[in-house]
């Protein structure tokens, strides 16, 4: 497969010349974008799997979208990613291949592996070019569990209506199949005790989105919930400590559990304000031959509120405040992450940006892993951002 | 205070060219598209890709100018936002599956050259720059 993609990519990147623009006959177009990034952490809190406590460049991301029109009304294309993230990825993975039907703007359908469109920033969260902070809000768009939230194999019907003086409403409806990889990100803490999920775990999950632009000018209002399936899958456990290193077989299980997302955004002139609130509840059992089922519960409730402005053409400024506490976790800094974040980007032009952001991290629930951090987790960081990327 | 006063009707002055030269962009269409208006809020729906067919029930496909006065023009006074903005939104439809990129061409005699010829393409040029064969539409 991966030998499959880098052909692609490898073909892809042949006909450059032509880079951005549609191929006229066939309709077809090619576009990409790469970005690398910089993580420094002011004390001895390591972030990402990264060594960010003594500055690490371990993140990178190079995307080829490959997209055609044969008719009107239908187009079809295919995004492939290599991402590196400390530990995480070092892998080409497909971000979407997909046929796209759309009718009119009241009724149109995707098929393939699509983007789930829920929450503000989902279907967009990993899209560095389309917006200006290097880190979304964590707790809700984390980078280093993308692969449960991204995308799944089924298909999204969409649309807009036109309500007249009641502004235009936006729906999305989605029903899949989604695929979380053994690398991901949610079963770090699990990898690093010595469980793993050979197969990773799948499971259906369906849900809507209504997003209503209101009468007034670049105000909108939006609401999702995203339904999960129960789902399991089998693990292996060899110990990472103790006498014992002997390998147990098991099953490991999530309940169904269901997100609702309940978000707004302001844009008009150089402002843009947005905010969102997010609950997750969901238990997980892991049952290993020989021994008792044991039981996590995350009851994470998740806020953040976000605003910007372009201070120039080419610079654009911002902040945003957010919070995620586990409330099924016990007191301490490792229930809750609260983040103050500022940030700023500029755009030389078209094609080429960067960005530079500092978080005022306080707790530890997201983000930090027991391995890179040997000697334990301070309560407070600061982390230090730099980004710069390229798109055509 | 005269140079204070020549100071103002400098000012003025520009700010006056400058509010004419927005009204030199022009909107225009395919002579397949029955309306001969365009309200401001539709012509961003389909310029932002959040639209393909105007009220009238039009399919439209807008092409862009790749860069210039014209174009800036153009996104400030109709879009209400500056060429990196507006581009960075297409690409996030892009990259996200949701559409394709508008074609973006060299000149406005382009611009006009392939509107004339597409159906239901939609695209700005200049007031002053030749445009036999499309309709111009106006912009409520």
């Amino acid at each position: 497969m991966k030998r499959i993609l880098i052909g692609a990519a490898a073909l892809a990147l042949s006909v450059i010349p032509c880079v951005g623009q549609s191929l006229d006959d066939l309709n077809i177009q090619i576009h990409g974008y790469a970005t690398q990034g910089f993580l420094y952490t002011s004390n001895q809190d390591n972030v990402f799997t990264t060594t960010s406590s003594n500055g690490s460049a371990a993140w990178s991301e190079a995307v080829i979208n490959l997209g055609a029109a044969p008719m009107p009304k239908l187009r079809v294309g295919i995004q492939a990613r290599y991402f590196l993230l400390g530990n995480y990825g070092n892998s080409i993975t497909i971000d979407w291949a997909q046929a796209d039907y759309k009718v009119n703007d009241k009724f149109g359908l995707r098929v393939g592996k699509v983007k789930t469109p829920f929450g503000l920033f989902n279907e967009t969260q990993d899209i560095d070019p389309s917006y200006m902070f290097a880190l979304l809000p964590q707790g809700l768009y984390s980078i280093a569990s993308r692969n449960s939230q991204l995308a799944e194999y089924g298909g999204v019907l969409y649309g807009t209506l036109n309500m007249n003086t009641l502004g235009k409403l936006e729906y999305r409806g989605w029903d899949g199949v989604r695929a979380v990889s053994k690398d991901d990100g949610n079963f770090l803490g699990q990898r690093e005790s010595g469980t793993t999920l050979p197969n990773g775990i799948s499971g259906s999950a369906i849900g809507s989105t209504l997003r209503w632009k209101l009468p007034v000018d670049g105000l909108m209002l939006g609401a999702s919930l995203n339904y999960v399936f129960k789902k399991s899958a089998p693990i292996v456990n060899t110990p990472t400590t103790g006498a014992s290193q002997t390998t147990t077989n098991g099953t490991e299980t999530v309940s169904p559990f269901s997100n609702p997302y309940y978000f707004a955004k302001y844009e008009h002139s150089k402002v843009m304000l947005a905010g969102e609130v997010y609950k997750n509840a969901a238990k997980q059992f892991v049952a290993l031959t020989g021994a008792p089922v044991t039981e996590a519960i995350n009851d994470d409730f998740v806020w953040y509120a976000m605003a910007t402005y372009k201070v120039t053409d080419k610079l654009t400024a911002g902040v945003y405040d957010t919070q995620d506490i586990n409330h099924g976790a016990a007191l301490g800094p490792k229930r809750y992450t609260k983040d103050w974040v500022i940030s700023g980007r500029y755009d030389f032009n078209q094609f080429l940006y960067a960005k530079a952001e500092e978080h005022f991290i306080d707790g530890t629930r997201t983000d930090f892993d027991v391995t890179l951090n040997p000697n334990g987790l301070l309560p407070s960081t600061k982390l230090t951002i730099f980004k710069a990327g390229v798109s055509f | 205070m005269k140079k204070l006063l020549y100071a103002f009707l400098l000012v003025a002055s520009a700010s006056i060219f400058a509010a004419s030269a927005q009204a030199q962009a022009i909107v225009i269409a395919n002579p397949s598209v029955k309306s001969s208006d365009v309200s401001k809020s539709d012509l961003r729906d389909v310029f932002t890709g959040a639209a393909t067919s105007l009220k009238d029930g039009s399919h439209v496909t807008p092409v862009l100018l790749k860069s210039g006065t014209v174009n800036d023009e153009f996104l400030a006074a109709f879009i209400g936002k500056n060429d990196t903005s507006f581009r960075a939104g297409w690409r996030s439809l892009v990259f996200s599956g949701q559409a394709s990129m508008p074609r973006s061409l060299d000149s406005e005699a382009a611009v006009v050259e392939y509107v004339a010829h597409n159906s239901g393409a939609i695209g700005y040029i200049s007031k002053s720059t030749p445009h036999e064969g499309v309709k111009v539409l106006s912009v409520k």
